[in-house]
């Protein structure tokens, strides 16, 4: 069974009648068995997914209506919701939690025949770009297992690249998409704020963040964004995009359009392989009919701190609700008192958690919100201004997703402003809503590069032509597993 | 310059035992220290924008009854009730 083929060639494959879903799924599960135990994508599998196969096979043998993901195995970040599953955020904190009700992905994806093969492995509550702060023990780069797969969403990455599934939802709030899929070599995507339900999405940043699908294709992203955007009436947020096609007319190219090059995001500190790709890339885009041009985003330099102070502040409000009465993990009430309990029973988070909870604390209190808090909303503002404004001139802008190749695991765990600067070119999308995908490009020392692409807001079927574009010049080689 | 003293009382505040002076303090301390950066933005005349919902995008305010028992999903509870420690 070829496990190494894309989400659309396996929808291909089983309509064809050249596989079924029971087999694919179970050479799947089989190839979870054989190589996760080193990569540690996965947190849960999902051991009715065969059963559920087998309805699928069934269904088609019936000639019933099937839904266009043919049992297709998927991945999901695990602070995504699934009915009767456990979804722990990777944290001590909710190792118990069963979510009793569907993420509003999940319910689109179920309509449409997906199976969820897995919980991906995280940073505790989305919070790191390592998947090192997982309370379950870091997920490793399949690329070089010595390495981070990148975070938040690394399970998901790692689950894709390794052929663990077809495909993964992440979320991203952060880079937590691209990042991972940049390191680990695949594709990433953050959409337009809004595009997709956050509904059932266990909250950390509700402002910035948002779901995104992890693809081995372009085409396969476009093919997860046709199933799961639009409105949603339970979540305000979500904006009507017109049930719009992002596969339709995905080979368009990118002739005449013109790209803003991030200047900011190609900083002193920029590792040369990177900057060598980004080079490689802007060059190939213009060679298919692009222009591309210098852009300065002035508040890109301060975007990482203001990032930082307005999702700590939003994680002091979200994780406040986590006091083990509700829901949590088993530590019995009596003999406390209610302030002692709570703290105590706070203790189950991990340190990078309890850290933003802190600071989510301080930045927005009285006294410091004009210092911290309110001033990163000001930048965030300016931020918004400046993009908007190079929007006006360019299609597209374009920059490395992430500065530095892949570390060592453990390498920068005990200095959090080294991994803070980590996400200088990927918070920038989040903080102005813009949609921004992580295209495979490169190969350097064995791990992977990615390329970042923006467009405005609203413009995501255009960033994903480009992306496609971008994709079709480069053939990078097979993973190493 | 943020104090030591700060960040312990927020800690308190957040409800959040800190124990491990390098692990907590000395940490956000480093993280603060590098927040001070945004004073260097030159972004005090900005206005802060919130984006708006009209109220009419918003669904209806309907009771829609949830067809399983959610209390007895929760870790403590007695009856209808989430069961919690002692108010001193």
């Amino acid at each position: 069974m070829n496990l190494k083929i894309s989400a659309l060639e396996y929808v291909q494959e089983v309509q064809n009648g050249n596989i079924s879903a029971e087999d694919f799924v179970s050479a799947t599960l089989d190839r979870i068995k054989s190589v996760d135990d080193k990569l540690h994508a996965f947190l849960s599998v999902n051991d009715a997914a065969i059963n559920q196969a087998k309805e699928i096979d069934k269904k088609i043998k019936l000639g019933d209506k099937v839904g266009i993901c043919f049992g297709m195995p998927i991945s999901i970040k695990d602070n995504i919701c699934i009915k009767n599953n456990a979804t722990t955020c990777a944290s001590k904190m909710l190792e118990n939690f069963v979510a009793p009700y569907d993420a509003t992905v999940i319910s689109k994806l179920k309509q449409e025949d997906a199976i969820f093969i897995g919980k991906a492995n995280m940073d505790e509550f989305a919070m790191g770009l390592t998947t090192e702060f997982s309370a379950y023990g870091p997920s490793k780069n399949p690329w070089n297992t010595e390495y981070i797969p990148g975070g938040s969403s690394g399970g998901s990455a790692v689950s894709v690249s390794a052929f663990e599934c077809v495909a993964s939802l992440g979320s991203d709030t952060g880079g937590s998409v691209r990042n991972p899929a940049s390191f680990c070599g695949s594709v990433g995507y953050k959409p337009t704020y809004g595009l997709i339900s956050r509904f059932g999405l266990i909250s950390y940043a509700n402002s910035i963040e948002q779901i995104g699908p992890l693809t081995r294709t372009v085409k396969d992203t476009a093919f997860l964004l046709n199933l799961i955007t639009g409105l949603d009436p339970n979540d305000s947020t979500t904006v009507d995009n017109h049930n719009e096609d992002y596969l339709s007319g995905i080979e368009t190219g990118i002739e005449g359009k013109k790209i803003g090059i991030i200047k900011e995001m190609m900083a002193d500190g920029t590792d040369p392989a990177v900057m060598s790709a980004t080079k490689d890339a802007i060059s190939k885009l213009e060679s298919l009919g692009a222009t591309c041009e210098e852009v300065f985003l002035d508040m890109v330099k301060y975007s990482v701190a203001a990032y930082y102070t307005i999702t700590a502040t939003e994680a002091g409000s979200n994780l406040a609700r986590y006091d083990n009465l509700r829901y949590g993990y088993d530590f019995p009430v009596e003999g406390y008192e209610f302030n002692s309990y709570i703290e105590k029973a706070r203790k189950k988070f991990g340190p990078e958690v309890t850290r933003r909870i802190i600071l989510g604390g301080f930045v927005p209190s009285a006294g410091q919100a004009g210092k911290y808090f309110l001033k990163a909303l000001k930048v965030k503002n300016k931020l918004t201004k400046e993009i908007d404004e190079a929007f006006k001139k360019y299609d597209l802008l374009i920059a490395p997703t992430v500065p530095i190749l892949p570390f060592k695991i453990g390498e920068k765990i005990d200095d959090p402003v080294a991994l803070f600067l980590v996400d200088i070119n990927t918070v920038t999308a989040n903080l102005t809503g813009k949609p921004a995908i992580s295209v495979p490009f490169a190969v350097s020392n064995g791990l992977p590069i990615g390329i970042q692409l923006l467009a405005n807001s609203m413009n995501d079927k255009i960033l994903l032509q480009a992306a496609y574009a971008l994709e079709q010049t480069v053939k990078l080689p097979e993973v190493p597993l | 310059m943020v104090t030591e003293e700060e960040i312990q009382k927020v800690a308190k505040l957040m409800k959040i035992e800190v124990t491990d002076h390098k692990e907590y303090v000395d940490k956000v301390h480093a993280m603060i220290n590098y927040f001070d950066i945004l004073d260097s933005a030159g972004v005090e005349d900005e206005e802060i924008t919130t984006q708006e919902i009209s109220i009419s995008n918003l669904r209806n305010d309907e009771h829609i009854p949830f067809n399983e028992r959610l209390i007895e999903k929760l870790n403590h509870y007695k009856g209808t009730y989430v069961r919690a420690p002692k108010m001193s």
